[in-house]
């Protein structure tokens, strides 16, 4: 049977679905329980884990679930956002087929027909769905949008530093969203420290982020019947086993990890093990003992003192462990193990043939192994000494209830996910139509007015340094500097800007001679007022392109100019790297850098909001204007639901009158909240749901079969080839 | 070819708790908790239609655990109780009826749950750090150098489960009884931390009461007809011991994943219980007198040890192999040849006993950290209680060990802390709100709901009709028989307040609890000497208590949070 997929079904599932969403949204949203046909009892404020646990019947619904879960398996968040926005599209969508039915259906057709055209027409809204996601949104996105962006690094260089403070306001949003509402601020203090415990050193989180992403269920620790306050962070591994046995050791431990049994066994698979006699077997089991107790006593003599075991190791391995005082701990699951190597970088020891004599290659070292007591239950806890910039460090989720710790240990995952998204560059398809123009005109332009309000504040830098590092600076050195200069400009357009850096430098080198000779008696503040002085004809130089009057200064403070050389020594390179940094945006142009990030409480939604009205005013075309105007409004939504409980003058529309207003005079927007939420997640949210949007248009009707469509194989395509 | 099954779509429902089925749910539930708590407390009788043992309980751990609750919403409350009763052992009860009564109260205020929330953590906060702090009026430091205040402590606790079925003098045995078995798990020599031993409970049903009596060392249970092989046992000071924990019954081990081929004649069983013979000579030229095996000893190796005059005793099962191997010394045993001389243990005493109708072999070791409870009660069900109980007060003693302090029981401790929080929601409100947001309004309002859920709790302890009053002086919990004429001089009536800490001489200003009272200031900081003198106390457990609080709190704010209940009816 076949029912017409259109888009008054899709609005009515996408109604019910955001129904249900909404009342989890933001910091104000509440809890839902599910619970799962084997009894157990599940808290979520998860959107994705919310859709799965509705089993949805409607083919519709069933394919926005799935198009929310391939968006989270992207992204990690997100996914009650995607129910609600979608919801308002469709409504949009929907408000306008209504006006416009007359002007289309006004003849009378059948109605098979109609259903034709009506399809037609979502054919050719997704079309112009797609362009807009394809070339209006990257623009809008990069040339909008992108002066508002605040990021997460506190500076951007290279080494990109993390700034405490506003990852605590981005997890603060994040969790607000995600755990109950007097847990939020906890959880998301715990996740700041464990995230600052467990890097190493400041370069290395993207790695340490993979790491606990890939493992986190190897890392946290889950205990129920305690409050949630007593969660806490701990050094070291925690496993959720007790040592076969358990050897006390101080100091530095050496382990070795093992993936077979230690025990040698009569016959391997695929073998076979004649016993003719009774005296043979017994040999042969006596030849067994003593080769384990060997192998125990050679682990020993390499001052092994912990045995970690993928396999359940035979008593005597047990016994002959004990024995030489080395601890065991048996079946370490893959997982376990796989973290445990990437922390350590450990290969499994192999059992060695003979009875060997060379050192033992394959040991790590851990500070301490000892039994942990949780709530009287035994673990292991590992203080593995790590090579890689992961520091170990486990989180230790207590709460009330096992659906509380699950909630909070999902909702820690995927905050590691989020962040993991968020240091990932974000490229836009703007490139394609920005290259052409920019190259030519628009480089140099943005370049210009951006080196007037660059220039102070080089100087400022310059004066800022102490001048003792001027005076080393020799004329070779400088030379260097302008060589490079030379160099770079060649790569880059030649600009009037660069013209006049190179001029500025050249009369310097001729004067530093004379360095030499002034440089015996400069104290700082009379310097300081020069710079200031200099600073002026820099400036004049640039915008007027006149030699001349450098010149001239130069020759009337002779004396002063030595000084603005040795400045330039430094501030050369500093003007270097802002120069590198300008081109590169330049070529680079469409993309969402690394660590982005906006104020929350639907800050993104009215930005985009507001630049795409004003794009679709300047927009010739009928359909790009619709379909930019649509989104526009539906835009909305979120900060709609977002503000509906607040009042006065937090309510929303004098929320977004206000930013409007901001917007329009150019004043940078006030935001009241105080957290931060990734760009880049929004963007990937909003494209998801576009796509998604176009497939629902698409589909013009609903085939229900009786069983599986057949997967389609691509064996003849080989054949072909 | 997978098989596919259509799964049902879930059932979604909004906003639970306004259903007028989940509060009559609720209600039930609380009932039940409610009409159990204390010493007064009712039994409940569990049991099924079908036939099956029956259940007479009023501890929430058993309860809880038998009862069927279908409802997502009790699920909840339920588990939660019950996970801070795996926890701490105490204290399910308290946490089920304050959940209760919180969950009741707020929603007749019918204030925004994120208000409710934020309130009730504030107030949460305020109680735990009043519990925590020196100046707390209701926290008796635990002096360790009289056994006063803990037996008191496991006196409490035992009176508190009437389903026990125990006299005044049976609690006062067995309180004696649990205080010695644990005084006996506390290590002689103790270093910078103690790693505390293990008292076993050995069942000894049908017996009285009285009889129930504590043994350092090991009892293992055997049957008559082992005792009659079991060859007199010859004085000595101290017994050498060899403890297997590999199976000594002649089977053969793991030949690994390949084919083993036996040529046709070749016995391996007389193999391995050749090699099992020489094993059997081997202790018996290293002098060992006992050889205990967690699995099973082959008869021939058996008749061979007996031979030796080496006692053998097997089966002993994996539940006491770590208790004997600390109590011994020994290192379990997984090898069949050659056995290191240093994994032998010893004893110093080795004798039979009969205790009942049951005998058992007796070790007892040179230094003891290990001891064995021998609890006797009348039937299977009270034995059963009478043994979650003793569990409960060695659990309860040694958190106390971790964090020395004990709360006063018998209500006083709630009605102290709802003045407290009356007082201080009053006086210092901004202290509370700080910057949430909140009105004073709103604040008293849930302050009001909250205290009136701690003081319904202890109200829940007097279950004859009885009046309950406080005092306006230090808030404690005082209860009156029911028919009492009306207006009388409060001190002729009352004798003790709950905790048995003040007596009515003193000139209080009693008031009905349920009736409008002004806040006052209770009175903080027990005096010592009041502590010291008073001889029965009745108390509870700090630690339990204080965690019982907070997962109170914090399930009932979970409840309240509850928007939505989607059931997957699958």
């Amino acid at each position: 049977m076949a029912a017409a997929g259109s888009v008054r079904a899709a609005l009515q599932v996408a109604e019910v679905l955001e129904t249900v969403v909404s009342c989890c949204l933001g910091p104000e949203g509440r809890q839902v329980l599910c619970t799962k046909p084997t009894g157990e009892v599940l808290l979520s404020r998860d959107g994705g884990r919310l859709l799965k646990a509705l089993h949805l019947e409607h083919p519709i619904a069933r394919m926005m679930v799935a198009c929310v879960s391939s968006h989270l398996r992207k992204t990690g968040d997100g996914a009650k956002t995607f129910i609600i926005f979608l919801c308002h599209l469709l409504r949009e969508l929907h408000a306008i087929t209504d006006k416009e039915k007359d002007s289309f259906f006004s003849e009378n057709i059948q109605t098979h027909g109609r259903h034709w055209k009506k399809c037609c027409q979502w054919k050719f809204i997704s079309q112009a769905l797609l362009t807009f996601q394809t070339q209006i949104l990257d623009y809008v996105m990069d040339r909008y949008l992108g002066r508002h962006f605040l990021s997460i690094f506190s500076s951007s260089t290279k080494e990109r530093p993390l700034c405490r403070s506003s990852l605590e306001m981005l997890l603060g949003a994040y969790f607000c969203g995600r755990v109950g509402r007097n847990n939020h601020n906890f959880v998301s203090q715990l996740m700041c420290d464990y995230f600052f415990k467990c890097t190493a050193c400041e370069s290395g989180f993207e790695e340490v982020l993979e790491l606990v992403d890939d493992c986190f269920v190897e890392l946290k620790v889950g205990v129920t019947g305690l409050p949630v306050s007593d969660s806490r962070i701990i050094a070291g591994l925690v496993l959720p086993r007790d040592f076969s046995v358990y050897c006390p050791a101080d100091g530095d431990i050496r382990i070795v990890i093992v993936i077979e049994t230690i025990q040698p066994l009569f016959s391997t698979f695929g073998s076979e093990f004649i016993l003719n006699s009774e005296a043979q077997f017994q040999t042969s089991q006596f030849w067994i003992t003593e080769r384990t107790k060997a192998i125990m006593k050679y682990l020993q003599k390499q001052n092994v003192k912990l045995l970690l075991s993928t396999v359940k190791q035979p008593d005597l391995v047990i016994y002959c462990a004990g024995l030489n005082g080395i601890s065991v701990v048996e079946c370490l699951s893959s997982e376990e193990l796989s973290l445990i190597q990437r922390v350590t970088g450990l290969a499994p020891f192999v059992v060695p043939q003979a009875s060997s004599q060379y050192e033992l290659s394959n040991t790590a070292m851990v500070k301490f192994c000892k039994p942990f007591i949780l709530r009287s239950k035994r673990y292991v806890h590992l203080g593995l000494i790590s090579t890689c910039s992961f520091t170990p460090h486990c989180i230790v989720l207590c709460g009330p209830v096992q659906g509380l710790v699950e909630q909070h240990e999902v909702a820690l995952h995927g905050a590691f996910k989020m962040l993991r998204q968020l240091f990932k560059d974000l490229d836009l398809n703007y490139v394609t139509q920005a290259s052409d123009q920019n190259c030519t005109s628009s480089p140099l332009i943005y370049k210009n007015s951006r080196e007037s309000n660059d220039l102070p504040e080089i100087v400022n830098g310059s004066i800022q340094r102490p001048y003792q590092d001027t005076v080393v600076k020799n004329k070779d050195e400088l030379a260097k500097t302008q060589t490079y200069l030379k160099a770079y400009s060649n790569l880059v357009v030649p600009s009037v800007e660069l013209e006049t850096n190179i001029l500025c430098s050249t009369p310097t080198v001729t004067l530093t001679d004379t360095y030499q000779t002034d440089a015996t008696l400069r104290c700082f503040s009379p310097g300081k007022a020069r710079i200031m002085d200099d600073h002026e004809p820099f400036i004049e130089s640039n915008s007027a392109n006149s030699t001349t009057e450098n010149t001239r200064r130069e020759i009337s403070y002779e004396n002063l100019q030595v000084t603005k050389n040795a400045r330039k020594g430094s501030v050369l390179p500093v003007r270097h790297k802002s120069l590198e940094m300008c081109t590169s945006q330049s070529y680079c142009f469409s993309s969402v850098p690394a660590g982005c990030v906006l104020p929350v409480g639907g800050n993104f939604e009215i930005l985009l909001h507001y630049y795409l009205l004003s794009y679709a005013k300047k927009c010739q075309q009928s359909e790009e204007t619709m379909v930019s105007m649509i989104i526009a409004n539906a835009l909305l939504g979120v900060p709609k639901i977002l503000y509906k409980s607040k009042k006065g003058n937090y309510s929303f529309p004098q929320i977004y009158i206000r930013a409007l207003h901001a917007l329009q005079t150019n004043q940078p927007l006030i935001s009241n909240q105080t957290g931060l939420e990734s760009v880049a997640g929004k963007y990937q949210l909003l494209t998801s749901v576009l796509q998604c949007l176009r497939n629902i248009l698409t589909i013009d009707s609903v085939i229900n079969i009786k069983r599986q469509p057949q997967e389609i194989y691509d064996q003849d395509s080989e054949e072909e080839l | 070819m997978s098989r596919l099954e259509a799964k049902k779509p879930s059932f979604c429902r909004s906003e639970p708790l306004t259903s007028e089925r989940v509060r009559a749910t609720l209600s039930v539930l609380k009932g039940i908790v409610t009409s159990c708590y204390g010493p007064a407390g009712r039994l409940k009788q569990l049991h099924n239609g079908l036939g099956g043992s029956v259940c007479t309980t009023s501890q929430s751990a058993a309860l809880l655990a038998n009862l069927p609750v279908t409802h997502p919403i009790l699920k909840i409350l339920t588990t939660s109780v019950q996970n801070h009763v795996s926890c701490f052992s105490d204290g399910g009860l308290f946490t089920a009826i304050l959940c209760c009564n919180l969950v009741e109260n707020v929603q007749r205020i019918g204030l925004t749950p994120t208000t409710v929330i934020k309130l009730n953590k504030q107030l949460l906060n305020l109680c735990t750090s009043y519990l925590k702090s020196e100046a707390c009026g209701c926290r008796i430091p635990v002096n360790f150098s009289s056994t006063q205040i803990l037996l008191c402590l496991v006196r409490s606790i035992l009176t508190s489960k009437p389903a026990c079925m125990l006299t005044t003098k049976e609690v006062d045995h067995i309180s004696t009884l649990i205080l010695r078995a644990f005084l006996l798990i506390i290590p002689e020599n103790a270093q910078d931390h103690i790693i505390l031993g293990k008292s076993i409970i050995v069942p000894l049903k049908h017996q009285r009461v009285i009889d129930s009596t504590v043994l350092p060392g090991i009892l293992i249970e055997i049957s008559e007809v082992q005792l009659m092989k079991i060859l007199p046992i010859k004085k000595s000071d101290s017994f050498k011991v060899a403890l297997f924990c590999v199976s000594l019954s002649g089977d053969l081990s793991d030949t690994g994943e390949g084919n083993v081929v036996v040529s046709y004649g070749v016995s391996l069983e007389n193999a391995v219980l050749d090699q099992l013979l020489n094993l059997g000579r081997q202790l018996a030229s290293d002098h060992v007198d006992l050889v205990l095996c967690q699995k099973v000893i082959h008869p021939s190796l058996k008749q061979l040890l007996r031979t030796h005059h080496v006692i053998a005793v097997d089966r002993v099962g994996v539940a006491v192999m770590e208790p004997l191997s600390k109590v011994t010394g020994t290192r379990p045993i997984g090898s069949l040849d050659s056995i290191s001389p240093s994994s032998y243990g010893s004893v110093k005493e080795l004798c039979t006993a009969k205790f009942g109708f049951k005998h058992f072999f007796h070790l007892i070791p040179n230094e003891t950290t290990v001891c064995s409870l021998l609890l006797c009660n009348r039937n299977d069900t009270a034995w059963d209680e009478l043994k979650l109980t003793c569990q409960t007060a060695l659990h309860a003693l040694q958190l106390t060990i971790k964090e020395p302090c004990v709360l006063l029981g018998g209500g006083c401790t709630e009605t102290h802390l709802a003045a407290y929080i009356r007082h201080k929601t009053r006086s210092e409100p901004e202290g509370i709100l700080r910057d949430d947001g909140c009105t004073q309004t709103e604040l008293q309002l849930i302050a009001e709901a909250f205290c009136s859920a701690l003081e319904s709790l202890a109200g829940s302890l007097e279950h004859d009709g009885g009046e309950i009053l406080t005092d306006g002086k230090y808030g404690h919990f005082w209860s009156v028989q029911a028919d009492s004429p009306s207006v009388v001089n409060w001190p002729d009536l009352l004798s003790r307040c709950g905790c048995g800490l003040y007596s009515s001489q003193e000139e209080l200003s009693w008031s009905f609890l349920r009736s409008a009272r002004l806040p006052f200031v209770p009175q903080t900081c027990l005096p010592c000497e009041a502590t010291d003198s008073a001889g029965n106390l009745t108390l509870d457990c700090f630690t339990a208590k204080l965690s019982g609080l907070q997962v109170a709190v914090e399930t009932a704010n979970l409840i309240l949070d509850l928007s939505y209940v989607i059931e997957d009816k699958n």
